[in-house]
């Protein structure tokens, strides 16, 4: 009886020993990790922003942000949040947001720039947790054949799109163009598109 | 055993990959590339040395019947605290290594040697077994990587090494998990050979 009360003491402070380390390193990690990727969100908005216009620099843009009704991403998102740029003298723009797609073995997360035809002009991989050497190299130049695709083009050869798969990738390449498409088609359904991106 | 001797068992003798087989599962995911071997291997090594250096030190302290369950809580410690500072502190190299860090957790080689060789032997021997060992271990991902890159993408390190028309048509299986097995029994076969023949002169 002595003995296991022993081992168990033994046990409990291995334990609560490494979980003070733990936690102690933790609240000190966890706000530095929070803000980096705040500041990468908006880092990748401001890059892709850029593509919205030839005249306007993205730090002369402003935005607003809206939230959408219908959310193709319920799954990982509560809301789909739109961020609306406009330039400095000639309104609005496009719109940039986050596309989330089940991959392969991650949710790859993708901001994606729209302009008011609903046709993208830019986008860039923000998180992947892929196969490397595989679907991991949606993050390199890879992505750049979303830019000019349309809710209509915006799938796959394989599935009558106009984007090559990556080879040997084919989920990771259907989950980032299908979670482009379906925010596409969520804001083509709210009106943003067209006349309705005046509203 | 002297402490340099102890480092080179690591390397050569006793290589965890080659002739311990130990630590398959990180060896065959992540040598995809040459760059995620090398990153992993570092990684690995890390986590190896700080778990030899407390496994040696509380080597007296801990009780035999629950040492198992304290290697592991300290090995998991470690991989967990590793993963918070470098996602904090070294972001880019965490974008990159992200996937295989909790890897470590489940690598036998950590275990394998707080178990075969930390918890009897002094700080410093278990330290140049910890660094020979995850030298080992980063040589032979590396060596498989090697292979893997080339045949499967045509490059080295992300060098292109084989030509533009071999990149556009790789020997994809290379670097597909089959390619993984295929290779690795090709490169122990060798080990093998040289071993046996090294042992009739």
């Amino acid at each position: 009886m002595g003995e296991i009360l022993k081992l168990g003491f033994v046990l409990m402070a291995v334990a609560l020993l490494a979980a003070i380390a733990l936690g102690f390193v933790n609240s000190r990690t966890e706000p530095v990790i929070r803000e980096q990727q705040r500041q990468q969100r908006i880092e990748a908005m401001m890059q892709v922003a850029g593509s919205l216009s030839e005249t306007v620099p993205a730090e002369e843009m402003a935005y607003d942000t809206l939230d959408i009704g219908a959310n193709p991403y319920a799954a990982v998102d509560e809301s789909l949040t739109v961020a609306r740029f406009s330039g400095p003298a000639d309104g609005p723009l496009g719109y940039t947001f986050i596309a989330y797609g089940k991959g392969y073995s991650s949710t790859v997360q993708t901001m994606v720039a729209v302009d008011l035809s609903g046709t993208v002009t830019g986008a860039t991989i923000l998180f992947q947790q892929e196969t490397p050497g595989l679907g991991a190299k949606c993050e390199g130049g890879w992505v750049d054949q979303m830019i000019d695709k349309t809710a209509e083009s915006c799938s796959v050869v394989k599935d009558g799109g106009g984007v090559e798969s990556i080879t040997g990738a084919t989920i990771t390449s259907r989950a980032v163009s299908e979670s482009i498409r379906d925010g596409l088609e969520a804001m083509e359904s709210e009106g943003l598109f067209g006349e309705g991106g005046e509203r | 055993m002297s402490l340099a001797a102890v480092f080179t068992n690591g390397i050569y003798r006793e290589n965890p990959v080659f002739k311990l087989t130990l630590g398959m599962c990180p060896f065959l995911a992540v040598t995809t590339s040459v760059e995620n071997a090398l990153g992993m291997g570092a990684a690995s090594t890390f986590v190896l040395l700080c778990s030899n250096f407390l496994v040696s030190l509380f080597r007296n302290v801990i009780p035999n019947k629950v040492r198992i369950p304290c290697y592991i809580v300290i090995i998991a410690t470690f991989v967990t605290l590793v993963d918070m500072v470098m996602n904090a502190y070294v972001p880019a190299l965490h974008k990159s290594l992200g996937i295989f860090i909790p890897l470590i957790v489940v690598n036998c080689i950590i275990l394998g040697r707080a178990e075969g060789f930390a918890n009897k032997n002094p700080v410093m021997a278990s330290l140049a077994d910890g660094l020979g060992m995850g030298v080992g271990f980063t040589l032979a991902m590396v060596l498989l990587a090697t292979f893997r890159e080339l045949l499967g993408n045509g490059t080295w390190l992300n060098v292109n090494l084989l030509g533009q028309a071999f990149r556009n048509q790789p020997l994809l299986i290379a670097i597909l998990a089959p390619g993984a097995f295929i290779l690795m029994g090709f490169i122990m076969g060798t080990f093998n050979i040289l071993e046996s023949r090294g042992g009739e002169r």
